[in-house]
C-alpha cells in the first residue's frame, strides 16, 4: 500500500453508506474521527473514506499527505492495532501532525489494521482529543470491538465493489454450517456444546469465524444471512 | 526478557531477527527435521513476508533464545495455505480477534534443562506469557497454535495447554502437526505467571530496549578503543602478550581477534 497512493477521493460506489457507518463507529466507541484506506488487490480498487473535517480533508489531500501519513502507510503493515504514540519517529509524522495541531485535529489515536482472505490490506484509524490516561482505558475497553468493526467495514467495501459482487460466497465449514444450523434451531451455545460434544468456547471459537465470514454483527445476523444464502435450511 | 518486532520496527532489529532466522533452522530444519528452506543457515519462508508479528525472547547478552510468529486469521496464514491438511479439506477460522501462532521453538542447545531462569521450561513459560500479553492488549481472544506433538506438550507442562483442537493430526513428512486453541485469558496468564515464578510483564520496553543497546554499543566501542591504545603503547613482545590476553578475557575471542586485526591494520599504515 505504501508504494502506490490512496486516493481519499475515489469514492466507492456505495461512499455515502459506508462513510455513514463510520460515523456510527465513532457514536459507538466514543471517538471524534476515523477514516479507512484499503487497497483491494483483487480489483485494483484504491478507496479512501474519512469523517474529518472538509477544510482538514481537502488540505490533507492537497498536500499528499495520504502518501507519507504513518498512521496509514506504515500502520497497515502491523498485525496489531497501532497507538500513534509509536508513530511519533518515523517518517512523514511531524509534517502531518503539525499541519493536524493548525486545523485542531486530535493527535491521540489508533490504526487499526485489516487483512482480508486475497492478501487485501486495510486500515481504520480512529482519532480523539483526551487525556493519555483517559485513551489508555477506552482503548482497553474498544480493542476487541474496534478490529470486528474495522473487519465489518472493509468487507461492506469490498461488497460494494462490483467485480467481487459475483466471486464472494462465504465459505463456511461444515462445523460453523452445523453450528449455524442448530443455533437456528433454537439451541444455546451450551446446548451446542453438549450435542456435538465440543467446549463452549470451541463452540464460540466457531461462531466468531462464523460471523466474521458472514459479515454479520451477530449471532442473529448470521444465522439469517446463512440463510439467505442457502448455506443452512430454515427452520 | 520478550521483545516484540513487527513491520513497523523490523529495520532497528535485523541483527535480531537474523538471530532467530538461524535459531529455527537449527530447531525446525536440523532437529526437528521438517521440511522447511534453509539458506545462509537462516530458516524462512513465505508467511515472513506477510509482514507478521514475531515475539522473541532473549538472553541477558541479547541473544535469541525463543521466539514465535503471529498472524492475523482474516488474511493468509498458514492453515489457510499450507497446513490446510490439518482442517481435513475445511476451510479455516476467520476472525479479526483469533490470531495464528506458528514456528514456536525454545533453544534447547543453548539452555539448561530443570527448573529457574535460564532453563528451557523458563524460557518456555517466558515465550508463553509474552505471546499471551501481547495477544490479551491486542484486544484477541483466541490463538490458534499450529505445533507438532511434541511442543504441543511441551506447552500443556508450562501451563499453556490448548482448551481444544482444530481438525486432526497430520503427517508432515516426517513429523506430525496439530492446531490447538488457546484462549487469551487472565486466568491462562496467571497460570502460566504461578507455574514460572513470573510477576509482571515479560515485554520489553521498545524505548528502553533501544536506549540499552545504544549504551552496550558505545560501551564495547570505548573497550575496544582502550586495548587498541594499550597495543599501540606496549613497548615490547611481553607487554603486547599480556595486552592481548586481557582483551581476550574482557571482550571475549571474537571481540578480541577483531581489536587485534584492527591493530595489525592500523600498525601497516
Amino acid at each position: 500500500m505504501a508504494d502506490r497512493p490512496v486516493d481519499l477521493g475515489n469514492l466507492g460506489p456505495d461512499a455515502e453508506g459506508i462513510t455513514a457507518r463510520m460515523r456510527e463507529i465513532c457514536a459507538d466507541l466514543g471517538v471524534e474521527y476515523a477514516c479507512y484506506a484499503s487497497n483491494t488487490t483483487i480489483n485494483g480498487e484504491l478507496v479512501g473514506l474519512t469523517t474529518y473535517p472538509e477544510e482538514w480533508r481537502a488540505h490533507y489531500l492537497s498536500q499528499g499527505h495520504h502518501m507519507r501519513d504513518p498512521t496509514l502507510t506504515r500502520a497497515v503493515h502491523a498485525v496489531a492495532p497501532v497507538d500513534w504514540s509509536r508513530l511519533r519517529n518515523m517518517d512523514g509524522y511531524a509534517e502531518v501532525f503539525r499541519d493536524a495541531s493548525d486545523f485542531a485535529i486530535p493527535q491521540t489515536g489508533l490504526s487499526v489494521p485489516i487483512r482480508g482472505a486475497f492478501g487485501d490490506r486495510g486500515v481504520l484509524t480512529l482519532a480523539r482529543r483526551c487525556s493519555d490516561v483517559e485513551w489508555a482505558a477506552q482503548k482497553r475497553e474498544i480493542m476487541q470491538q474496534v478490529q470486528l468493526m474495522a473487519a465489518q467495514l472493509h468487507d461492506d467495501v469490498l461488497r460494494s465493489g462490483q467485480v467481487l459482487q459475483r466471486i464472494r460466497q462465504p465459505t463456511l465449514s461444515d462445523r460453523e454450517k452445523e453450528i449455524l444450523q442448530w443455533t437456528a434451531a433454537g439451541k444455546s451455545q451450551q446446548d451446542i456444546a453438549d450435542i456435538l460434544n465440543l467446549s463452549s468456547r470451541t463452540v464460540e471459537v466457531h461462531l466468531r469465524s462464523a460471523r466474521a465470514k458472514l459479515g454479520a454483527l451477530n449471532t442473529a445476523q448470521a444465522v439469517g444471512r446463512a440463510i439467505g444464502l442457502r448455506v443452512i435450511y430454515p427452520i | 526478557m520478550i521483545l516484540i518486532v513487527d513491520a513497523l520496527n523490523r529495520h532497528e532489529f535485523t541483527d535480531i531477527l537474523d538471530d532467530m532466522y538461524r535459531l529455527r533452522a537449527r530447531v525446525f530444519g536440523e532437529r526437528l527435521g521438517w521440511e522447511v528452506d534453509i539458506r545462509d543457515g537462516k530458516e524462512r519462508d513465505c508467511f515472513d513476508d506477510l509482514d507478521p508479528a514475531y515475539i522473541i525472547g532473549l538472553d541477558d547478552d541479547g541473544r535469541v533464545i525463543s521466539c514465535v510468529r503471529a498472524l492475523q486469521t482474516m488474511g493468509p496464514h498458514m492453515l489457510s495455505d499450507v497446513f490446510s491438511d490439518i482442517l481435513d479439506g475445511q476451510p479455516p477460522v476467520r476472525s479479526p480477534t483469533i490470531w495464528e501462532a506458528t514456528r514456536f521453538c525454545v533453544d534447547t542447545d543453548r539452555l539448561a534443562r530443570g527448573r529457574g531462569a535460564g532453563t528451557i521450561a523458563h524460557a518456555t513459560c517466558e515465550l508463553s506469557l509474552g505471546a499471551l500479553e501481547y495477544a490479551i492488549e491486542s484486544g484477541i481472544t483466541d490463538v490458534i497454535a499450529v505445533v507438532d506433538p511434541r511442543m504441543d506438550r511441551v506447552l500443556r507442562m508450562s501451563g499453556n495447554g490448548a482448551y481444544d483442537y482444530l481438525g486432526k493430526t497430520v503427517d508432515m513428512g516426517k513429523v506430525h502437526a496439530l492446531a490447538g486453541l488457546l484462549d487469551c485469558t487472565e486466568e491462562r496468564l496467571e497460570r502460566v505467571r504461578e507455574m514460572a515464578g513470573i510477576t509482571g510483564s515479560v515485554i520489553v520496553d521498545e524505548e528502553e530496549f533501544r536506549a540499552a543497546r545504544v549504551r552496550k554499543a558505545s560501551r564495547a566501542a570505548t573497550l575496544a578503543q582502550y586495548f587498541m591504545d594499550q597495543i599501540d603503547a606496549a613497548q615490547d613482545s611481553s607487554e603486547l602478550q599480556a595486552v592481548l590476553e586481557l582483551a581476550d578475557t574482557v571482550l571475549g575471542p571474537v571481540s578480541a581477534r577483531a581489536v587485534r586485526e584492527a591493530a595489525r591494520a592500523d600498525s601497516a599504515h
